[in-house]
């Protein structure tokens, strides 16, 4: 008897959640449309609401940015199922160190968790990671952006709720120097550049955006299957034209390769008019460029002679659940709602972060948003990245020789074989 | 005439060379006297101690076999010899330390040290059931617990074990104290005792413990981790790890473990030490310059002086160092200043810095960025070896500094010959400490170059090291960033044989403690 009445109760707290937000949305077709999926999700929640004792202790990390927001939408949570006693701490750890936290010790990591999708592969080889083989609120696989559900996969397994798709990098410019033309090749870019006594900035010693050279001309570096070490073409045909578009890049009087802090710098002093870096200096670059703010896929570089389109790193940030969790399925319940669209939708008016929910990332107020645009138009070419620790060190090493000019007149050859051997030695045994 | 007196002069020198020498020859003979004295000394304590080892054993035999029926019964009811002598509390208080070690091996050790042969057998397991939301996990071995376990549990046999041995030679002489009509403490007066004549063990204990629990059993862990494979594909509780015997140590110094890992090692120890010889002996002499400096009469205001470099004590280390980074980058403000003041065109000519660049590459040029790192580990050294220095300074007799003065002695012989001894007699063993704590100096090497340096060695990057980089901050890189914990650890043992080895030399060649009689 007494049960039935709590049946009736959740079941009307679902038409409520449904009507407040994403937190209990029909999941009748869900089940469907995500091929992983057994049971029938409705009566997943159902059960789990029965059998659920006592206070359920979650923790869930988020970035130290983000606190507000995650408290807010776990405050919501937890109106969702008032029946059930929750006590959900919020805690801080960045999305681009969570791996480290977290691998220390998984036991001790916390339920949910924010995480940079670049370290999905060491945190399914940790194990800290529950594959999401079914949904209840809202369908993961089906309702993110394929970039984001690609991006959140690991040899088949979805291991991750996508969260934000804005993690990538693209071209900033000012519109008092550049038109919509200029900024779709390089040269003409730095040509402009240089005219004016500026310069146009990318971190060439940083193995994160030296990729979109390389992969752009078609020769590929990657995580090999034992998911650690990789593997790299570099070396290959036509590597050393793309070693010597970028030492041409580095000598044109209109280049430079800038760090973060130094593009940020350059933008404020009005020294450098366009750049290549992520939503995360769309702030700086909006307030000194002003009405002349704008941004845009990444343009062509020539490589021995011919245009080749810039591919790049796309980045997505990714909720996990710890498979360790002493509540797995409430912790899955949660990391559901923090990445439904609706809470997609406040992350973005909140932080101006791109959503991963197709929905929510086709909506006009996301698409006027010159930054997360130009991330789109660049999408086609961008690929998640899937890279193993050793390739960092040695990309670096080879971006700051070549930044510097091949200062020690190596051959390009030898210089793309060092690096190829450094980034796919082996992992000790 | 003349020449009389130069032979006179010459037999008068020559008697006296004579005298020297055999004086000498005196002095020499007593010294390989002593020396051989010394020698034989040595060998006996080593063979007394080697004695007495056995003697431990021996003793708790003869206790057993010689003591009476009580005695017998506590080697197995470890309460039973004091039962016997009316010491029930006592009795009570090991009875129960018996059990309690019993049920802790029972109970809690021997699963894991079934284990500790292979580190575990059964892997991580978990299957989800999304009908009721759960996961069902395995019963799974967790290599790092039954390590750890097993060490703890190996410990507490040890202790237990010198436990047990005190007991029977304790219950032994309680039997011989007993036949020979001495006083057999009551209980309360035992605990009288550990406040009077037993003072010492009542203050140690605690200590011992946090230093067995919090020093001890951490690097008896890190030392069997070096034995492992633990690492990145081998991270507990998701996958086991296993003994690998010597493996590690052979991969350190051949090049198996990267292409290049040997040739990174050997590099980074030359750099690493080459670091510690002068950023020890850099602030220590700069610091006794800038005491003295500060000390001379002359100088006016010398609190206000002291207080200044005291203040840069004050603000935390890495505050500062992280703000020197700055102002050294690239970029930097120190580099605008350069520029503007044509130092930079200097360097250029002189060929100090490249001409292709149109900065000083203060942090991201492998010799500069050495230099640099010195140079600041001065400033931020400098102020704490001046306050020592300025204390021991002040306390230097004036006597002898009068007497010298009286003597004819200059300022410079007075510095040579009186200060600087009596600063190293007081710091020679302080300097040792610094040597080895610049050997680990983890904060100014990561803290100016993290993130700011760029190797372009490509040998050095596939091993992810630089040429910056001290042991202790490649070992934090590999294991932090790469989880490499089996290496990590085989560099901790191999840095702290490095220190031992040198701090040992040092310590035994330069100031043994009975060379205060050659400096008074």
């Amino acid at each position: 008897m007494k049960k039935k009445l709590l049946a009736l109760l959740i079941a009307s707290t679902m038409v409520v959640g449904t009507l407040a937000g994403c937190g209990g949305q029909a999941p009748a077709d869900s089940a469907e449309n995500t091929g992983a999926s057994e049971g029938t999700n409705a009566s997943g929640v159902q059960a789990l609401i029965d059998a659920t004792e006592g206070t359920v202790e979650l923790t869930v990390w988020a970035s130290e940015i983000q606190q507000d927001l995650t408290q807010q939408l776990v405050d919501e949570f937890e109106a969702l199922y008032p029946d059930v006693d929750f006590n959900i701490t919020v805690g801080a750890c960045s999305e681009a160190q969570a791996k480290d936290t977290v691998l220390t010790d998984v036991t001790a990591a916390a339920d949910v968790y924010t995480f940079a999708d670049d370290q999905i592969n060491e945190l399914v080889a940790g194990g800290a990671l529950q594959p999401v083989s079914a949904s209840y609120t809202y369908d993961v696989a089906g309702e993110n952006l394929s970039g984001a559900v690609e991006a959140a996969t690991v040899d088949g397994q979805l291991y991750a709720y996508p969260s934000t798709a804005s993690n990538g990098y693209f071209m900033f410019y000012s519109t008092e120097y550049f038109t919509e033309d200029d900024v779709k090749s390089f040269d003409q870019m730095m040509q402009i550049a240089a005219d004016n006594g500026k310069k146009i900035t990318m971190q060439i010693d940083a193995g994160w955006y030296l990729y979109s050279f390389f992969k752009g001309a078609g020769l590929d570096t990657g995580l090999n299957e034992d998911g650690v070490t990789n593997f790299c073409e570099w070396n290959q045909d036509g590597g050393t034209d793309v070693a010597q578009a970028i030492l041409d890049i580095c000598s044109n009087p209109g280049f430079q390769s800038a760090t973060d802090e130094e593009f940020q710098t350059g933008i404020a002093e009005g020294t450098i008019i366009a750049g290549v870096s992520g939503t995360w200096d769309a702030e700086a670059a909006a307030a000194a460029w002003g009405d002349n703010y704008a941004a845009a896929k990444l343009p062509t570089f020539t490589v021995a002679g011919e245009q080749v389109q810039m591919s790049s790193y796309s980045g997505y940030k990714l909720i996990g659940v710890n498979p360790h969790s002493d509540y797995v399925g409430w912790s899955m319940l949660l990391a559901e709602y923090l990445t439904c669209q609706s809470s997609q939708e406040k992350r973005f008016d909140t932080y101006q972060e791109g959503p991963a929910n197709a929905a929510a990332a086709a909506s006009d107020a996301v698409k006027a948003n010159p930054a997360i645009a130009a991330l789109a138009a660049q999408a086609e070419f961008a690929t998640p990245q899937r890279i193993g620790g050793n390739y960092w060190a040695s990309s670096e090493t080879l971006g700051s020789i070549l930044a510097a000019g091949n200062p020690d007149g190596t051959s390009l050859q030898e210089l793309l074989d060092n690096a190829v051997a450094g980034i796919t030695a082996p992992v000790s045994e | 005439m003349r020449e009389k007196y130069d032979e006179e002069i010459k037999t008068e020198l020559s008697d006296e060379e004579i005298d020297n020498l055999d004086v000498n020859a005196m002095i020499h003979e007593q010294r390989i006297r002593e020396k051989s004295a010394e020698k034989e000394k040595r060998k006996q304590q080593r063979k007394e101690s080697v004695q007495s080892v056995g003697r431990y054993f021996s003793d708790a035999w003869e206790a057993f076999t010689r003591g009476d029926v009580w005695v017998k019964l506590s080697s197995v009811l470890m309460g039973a010899g004091y039962f016997a002598r009316k010491q029930i509390i006592n009795g009570l208080l090991v009875m129960l330390a018996e059990a309690g070690f019993i049920f802790f091996i029972a109970f809690y050790s021997v699963p894991f040290l079934a284990d500790f042969g292979t580190l575990g057998t059964v892997k991580f397991e978990s299957v989800f059931d999304p009908v009721t939301l759960q996961n069902t996990v395995n019963d799974y071995d967790n290599s790092f617990l039954i390590l750890l376990n097993s060490i703890i549990s190996i410990f507490v046999i040890i202790v237990f074990v010198i436990f047990y041995i005190a007991n029977i030679k304790n219950v032994y002489k309680l039997q011989l104290d007993k036949e020979s009509g001495k006083h057999i403490n009551t209980f309360r007066e035992d605990l009288n005792e550990l406040v009077n004549d037993r003072f010492h063990i009542t203050l140690l204990t605690l200590p011992v413990i946090g230093v067995i629990l919090m020093n001890i059993i951490p690097i008896f862990v890190l030392v069997a981790v070096a034995f492992t494979n633990y690492d990145q594909q081998h991270m507990p509780p998701n996958s086991l790890f296993t003994w690998v015997g010597l493996a590690n140590f052979k991969s350190l110094f051949s090049n198996s473990i990267t292409a290049t890992f040997g040739y990174a090692f050997g590099k980074i120890l030359v750099w690493t030490l080459v670091w510690a010889v002068f950023a020890t002996f850099t602030t220590f002499i700069g610091g006794i310059l800038l005491a003295i400096l500060i000390n001379h009469k002359r100088v006016k205001l010398k609190k206000m002086w002291r207080t200044l470099f005291i203040i840069a004590i004050a603000v935390p280390q890495f505050v500062t160092l992280l703000l020197v980074r700055n102002f050294f980058a690239d970029s930097g403000i120190v580099n605008t200043i350069c520029s503007n003041l044509g130092i930079t065109r200097l360097l250029q000519n002189i060929g100090l810095v490249s001409t292709s660049i149109d900065y000083i590459p203060f942090l991201t040029d492998p010799g500069w960025a050495k230099f640099m790192i010195i140079m600041i580990n001065i400033w931020v050294g400098v102020p704490y070896q001046m306050l020592i220095s300025t204390g021991i300074l002040m306390n230097i007799p004036s006597d002898q500094i009068e007497s010298a003065r009286i003597d004819g002695a200059s300022n410079w012989q007075i510095f040579w010959h009186i200060k600087i001894p009596h600063i190293l007699f007081i710091q020679g063993p302080a300097l040792i400490t610094d040597f080895v704590k610049n050997i680990n100096n983890f904060n100014v090497i990561w803290l100016l170059t993290q993130n700011v340096f760029i190797t372009h060695d490509q040998a050095l990057a596939s091993s992810n090291a630089k040429e910056v980089d001290l042991l202790v901050t490649w070992l934090f890189r590999l294991t932090n960033e790469y989880y490499n914990y089996k290496m990590a650890s085989v560099i901790g043992i191999v840095v702290f044989v490095i220190c031992a080895v040198f701090t040992l030399i040092t310590y035994t060649r330069t100031i043994k403690g009975d060379r205060e009689e050659d400096f008074r």
